[in-house]
């Protein structure tokens, strides 16, 4: 064990002991570790395989910002084990592993790496042959991607999605997000302070000086207007300050009215061979592990210096009982720091590290000739400023020659404090928080202050401490551990003609891994420089775009909300034994099971509708009014049909074209009075015909009101050659003999008490009355039908006993017989397209397609009965000379009729009556059927009009 | 002749009415059966402001004879009581015995079903139903909300109580499930 004694590990409760497995092994933790400290406090210090060579990686960061640290567990891959909170009983692996962790076969890729260069992927898995993509390279990529095991039975982890609002919003709550968070809500701002960390103060957490800080944490946790979200990640910025933050599986979807990104500094590792090794680490995980955790992290080290903060690090080192073997300065310490080092007697090498050696972990470091034997190195040559968010928010960041940054162009809801902008000194970075806070309340209209100056930044922050050097010829010299890429792996790239940053980024994959560019963004832009001869400023680093981090899906995609309408009348199907199915966003009765086999009950159903009389819900239907002085001119418009002379009382077919031309949608107008119009929809169409109709009442301006009272009203079909006889038997103060009522007549009427509409239409070619009426009364109107139904055998019938009937009748069903092409013409149409209207959408196509001539005709087709049961079905072929002349669109057995029937796209010269058309049939087979007319039953159209 | 919406016994989304109530830390009332009528369309603001009503601005709503009347657009207007109201029964009388101009019958009281949410769960609740900023200082007494609101589209406005929802009636057991996942993740403590 190489854990500490308190008072090391302040975020440790040793009192709470977890248990855990990695790779098969049983091991220890305590309860407010991560993995990876509990992992390192075992002595695991090898935790992954990287990415192409699987050669061993240990912990690098323990921010999130790199992937050596993507572990399984459980059934959850790619698990990132230096954030994710220790739990008992966690079963935690590597991935990327052929074998195990300790002997993964696939190491032997390391020793093949000359034969893989940078992006000989795009050359090798182009062949052989003109399927190897498939066939070979795709399934052995998928083996070998390292991306972990997904699970087919891994439990579905419901997100939460939360929508909140804020004046400013604060992102990283070090001292300068403190100080900016405290001061904007101290004058009354509405304040989120987010911090990816589980407690308050950033970096000062696993620093030896506090500076004061506690009781700025106190302040914030006791003013009122500031809500902080501590182990939070701020993962991307959107226009209008539009921020997700992300705390475990909750997605917070922030508005600001302000933004201050106090993101702080990203800790660059040094480049040289072998810099990938356990062992090796960002100084930072070196204090964190020590001071969070209380986790040793060898027994003789190396520190690479970047400035002043290296006597932190030395400090902790100290502290926790490691010998310093040396201090590697690649430049100038100051004096002060000098000072200290050498009043510990800490040896001080001017250079740089030049290589490292170990198996499976480091074991000595060479600098300047000389091998130093060391187990662990901390290391920092130099800092970037966390760049991504402000970048995505519009600022643009400016590269200096010497590796110093700086950024321009915010957006003026945009701002930065504290480490981010070069301050490092810590009153400096308190007064940046506070200068930024400022400036968001004067913005806000919350502070009458003078403008504070943004205070000066120390000398070039961001400079190189150790660049990287020209490429080692061993190789292995690694600028991005996440893709395994070399320093020649860029320059080879540059040589390939790829002399942009982005262009390099895309054929290399630099920064395109879990880290982002965040470790290898700096490094790569020096050596595409060094490589085109030209300068740091004029490569600049590759574009930052959200996410800033790995998200998980389940996370975006929130709870999963099933999209449910239901008529007035669900409770009545389902109490009558329907099998509901999701139609669209609509729930509908399928089939009523009566304990036959469900082919049966539909078939029954079909005949009771033929033969007796049936009730059909069809509540779904779009209902429209359309009502004014101009209603009957705008349908006119609207619609190919004719409505404007249409006389009260009659039902007309109306059919709606798009600006195309194509069939949009069809259904019935019912003129109501002079100037309102009752108007149905398809189900599915419906939408769209109200917003289209809404659009062309802004844009004509003609004195019409369209309403969708697709939610408000219910309907019901009666349907069948005794529909009259069971309407008869209700009270109402309508005839509904032939005579008074007769076909296509519509009325307004009161049946069984109820306000209905009511139509002599229908869609199965029986004696129909279609019966609309407010939601409210549909149950009322439904059970006084119901009682009186039992004396004329009704049934109620289903969606699928309803195609059925309509196909019987060559009904054609918009959308499924239907496509964006469709003409009137194509669909046998051409009759109810007005040839006297000047105008309406979709008419000046219509006569341009009509001079093309048609390409192909919707038919009714039959087939032998002797056809198998699923050797023709929607979707099947249709062939002309061995070509594909269309496709079937609507397919069944027909109950009445005892034989196969189908809708289906035929070339033009094929669709008289008669003729007969081949068809690809599922087995294989090709299958002749015979045009029908336009309708395989009654084709007189006698019945729907007793 | 007796109504039913779908909440009540034997509606279409009466089987989920266990988390309606006062009680709950999130509590539920069904308001759908309760009075209320609209107008829209050319003469609807007119013949309102014929009654007397002092109109407020569109996405607004204002009080007049315990009536609340929510303006929806120039001429889309809704008028609501919580409870019997003879105020609001008479003006719907007038309006049917007027002649036009007076807009048209926009079936208010038939296409939307109408909740009203309270109780101390309701911040954390309506943030997750709701991408409205409905915080106090920004969404006032007075404001409209035309808006999504548990993925449909609804009209939300503040009560005494809480707030009142109003949406597409056939959507009522979509919205009462997601309330309840919400409910039950404020409740979680997920809420900042």
């Amino acid at each position: 064990m190489n854990r500490l004694p308190p008072p090391f590990g302040s975020r440790i409760d040793r009192a709470q002991r977890l248990h855990f497995s990695f790779e098969g092994r049983k091991l220890e933790g305590f309860a407010g570790d991560t993995i990876a400290s509990a992992l390192a406090a075992s002595g695991e210090w090898q935790v992954s395989r990287s990415f192409k060579y699987h050669r061993p990686r240990g912990l690098h960061s323990l921010t999130g910002s790199d992937a050596n640290a993507l572990v399984q567990v459980g059934d959850e891959p790619n698990v990132d084990a230096g954030l994710t909170p220790l739990r008992d009983g966690m079963v935690v692996s590597a991935q990327n592993v052929n074998g195990s962790l300790a002997h993964d076969r696939d190491s032997v890729i390391d020793k093949l790496g000359r034969f893989l260069p940078v992006g000989f992927y795009y050359r090798t898995f182009m062949g052989p042959t003109h399927n190897a993509w498939l066939k070979l390279w795709e399934p052995l990529i998928r083996r070998k991607a390292g991306l972990g095991r997904l699970h087919m039975t891994a439990s579905h982890p419901h997100g939460d999605t939360v929508h909140l609002h804020c004046d400013v919003l604060v992102v990283g709550c070090g001292p300068a997000g403190l100080a900016a968070g405290i001061e904007a809500a101290r004058s009354g701002a509405d304040v989120i302070l987010c911090e990816a960390e589980p407690e308050l103060s950033g970096s000062l957490t696993f620093a030896a000086e506090q500076h004061g800080l506690a009781s700025l944490v106190a302040e914030a946790q006791s003013l009122p207007g500031l809500r902080l979200m501590t182990g939070t990640v701020c993962n991307g910025w959107f226009e209008d300050n539009w921020l997700p933050l992300i705390r475990g599986n909750t997605l917070h979807r922030v508005r600001a009215r302000r933004v201050i990104f106090a993101t702080g500094v990203l800790e660059q590792p040094a480049v040289f061979r072998n810099n990938d090794l356990p062992g090796l680490m960002a100084a930072g995980t070196v204090r964190r592990l020590v001071r969070h955790y209380g986790v040793k992290t060898g027994t003789t080290a190396v520190v690479l210096a970047a400035g002043d903060e290296t006597l932190d690090t030395v400090r902790a080192l100290q502290e926790a009982g490691v010998q310093i073997a040396a201090v590697v300065a690649p430049q100038p310490l100051s004096a002060t720091c000098m000072d200290e080092l050498r009043r510990e007697g800490l040896p001080v090498i001017d250079g740089r590290i030049e290589e490292a050696r170990g198996n499976k972990r480091l074991s000595a470091l060479r600098v300047g000739g000389r091998w130093i034997d060391c187990d662990v190195a901390a290391i920092t040559a130099g800092y970037m400023p966390s760049w991504q968010l402000p970048c995505q928010a519009g600022a643009r960041l400016v590269c200096g020659d010497d590796g110093e940054m700086s950024f321009t162009g915010f957006p003026p809801d945009v701002d930065i404090a504290g480490g981010i902008t070069g301050h490092s000194a810590h009153e400096a970075v308190l007064a940046d928080g506070r200068r930024a806070a400022q400036a968001a309340l004067r913005a806000l209209g919350l502070a009458a202050r003078e403008e504070i100056s943004r205070p000066s930044p120390a000398s070039k922050p961001f400079r190189f401490w150790d660049a990287p050097g020209e490429p080692d010829p061993r190789g292995r010299d690694f600028v991005d551990f996440d893709e395994d890429l070399q320093v020649k792996d860029l320059v080879h790239a540059v040589q390939e003609g790829y002399r942009e940053i982005e262009l390099v980024k895309r054929f290399t994959t630099v920064g395109m891994g879990p880290s982002q560019g965040r470790h290898s963004a700096k490094a790569a832009a020096l050596i595409v420089a060094r490589s085109t001869a030209r300068r740091l400023s004029q490569t600049g680093v590759t574009t930052a775009r959200p996410p800033a981090g790995p998200e998980k899906l389940s996370v975006l995609a929130g709870h999963h909300t099933v999209t449910e309408r239901r008529t007035a009348l669900h409770a009545a199907h389902v109490q009558l034994g329907a099998e509901m199915r999701p139609v669209g966003n609509w729930w509908r009765p399928y089939v009523y099971r009566t304990g036959a086999p469900r082919e049966e009950a539909i078939a029954a159903e079909v005949k009771a509708v033929r033969e007796g009389v049936g009730l059909l819900d069809v509540s779904t239907l779009g209902k429209l009014e359309v009502r004014g002085p101009d209603a009957g001119a705008f349908l006119d418009r609207m619609y190919a049909t004719n409505h404007g002379n249409q006389s009260i009382g009659r039902v007309r077919y109306a059919l709606m074209l798009n600006e195309m031309g194509s069939v949009m949608d069809d259904g019935v107008v019912l003129r109501l009075t002079e100037d309102t119009f009752y108007v149905t929809a398809t189900t599915g169409a419906v939408a769209r015909v109200y917003a289209d109709m809404s659009f062309w009442n802004a844009q004509w301006r003609m004195n019409v009101d369209v309403l969708n009272l697709t939610g408000a009203f219910c309907g019901l079909n009666l349907t069948g050659p005794k529909a009259r006889a069971v309407l008869s038997g209700l009270s109402s103060d309508i005839s509904f003999e032939p005579e008074a009522f007769p076909y296509l007549q519509g009325k307004s009427a009161t049946i069984a008490g109820v306000p209905v509409r009511a139509m002599r239409i229908g869609f199965t070619g029986e004696l129909s009355y279609e019966l609309h009426c407010a939601g409210s009364q549909a149950m009322t109107l439904y059970k006084a039908i119901a009682q009186a139904g039992p004396a004329h055998d009704l049934k109620p019938y289903g969606l699928e006993a309803s195609r059925i009937l309509r196909l019987e009748k060559g009904h054609i069903l918009i959308g499924q017989d239907t496509d964006a092409m469709s003409t009137p013409d194509e669909l046998g149409f051409g009759w109810a397209v007005s040839k006297r209207k000047a105008f309406f959408v979709g008419k000046r196509s219509l006569e341009a397609r009509r001079r093309t001539g048609l390409q192909r005709k919707l038919a009714g087709l039959t087939f032998a009965a002797s056809l198998g049961p699923n050797d023709m079905g929607e979707g099947c072929l249709v062939l002309r000379n061995g070509e594909v002349a269309g496709h079937v669109t609507s397919f069944a057995t027909s109950p009445t009729l005892g034989k196969p029937i189908a809708l289906a796209h035929v070339h033009t010269d094929d669709a008289k009556p008669g003729a007969t058309v081949s068809l690809r049939a599922r087995n294989g087979a090709t299958i002749a059927a015979t045009v029908a007319g336009h309708a395989f039953f009654d084709p007189q159209n006698l019945r729907q009009e007793i | 002749m007796s109504a039913l919406f779908p909440l009540q016994p034997g509606g279409a989304a009466s089987e989920l009415t266990d988390g309606l109530g006062p009680h709950a830390a999130l509590s539920i009332r069904d308001l759908t059966p309760m009075p209320r009528f609209g107008i829209k369309g050319a003469g609807s603001a007119a013949w309102f402001a014929g009654q007397g009503v002092a109109l407020p601005p569109v996405n607004r709503l204002a009080q007049h004879d315990d009536t609340t009347f929510l303006r929806l657009g120039t001429n889309d207007l809704v008028c609501l009581a919580d409870g019997d109201n003879e105020g609001l029964t008479r003006l719907r009388r007038s309006w049917h015995d007027a002649a036009a101009p007076k807009g048209y019958w926009s079936w208010r009281e038939e296409s939307w079903a109408w909740l009203r949410l309270g109780g101390a769960a309701l911040e954390g609740a309506l943030q997750r139903l709701c991408a409205v900023d409905l915080r106090a200082q920004s969404f006032r007494q007075q404001d409209v909300a035309q808006t999504r609101f548990a993925h449909v589209d609804a009209v939300v406005f503040r009560c005494e109580a809480g707030f009142d929802i109003l949406f597409d009636i056939t959507l009522t057991a979509q919205v009462l499930a997601a309330i309840e996942v919400a409910r039950h993740a404020a409740e979680q403590g997920e809420a900042s």
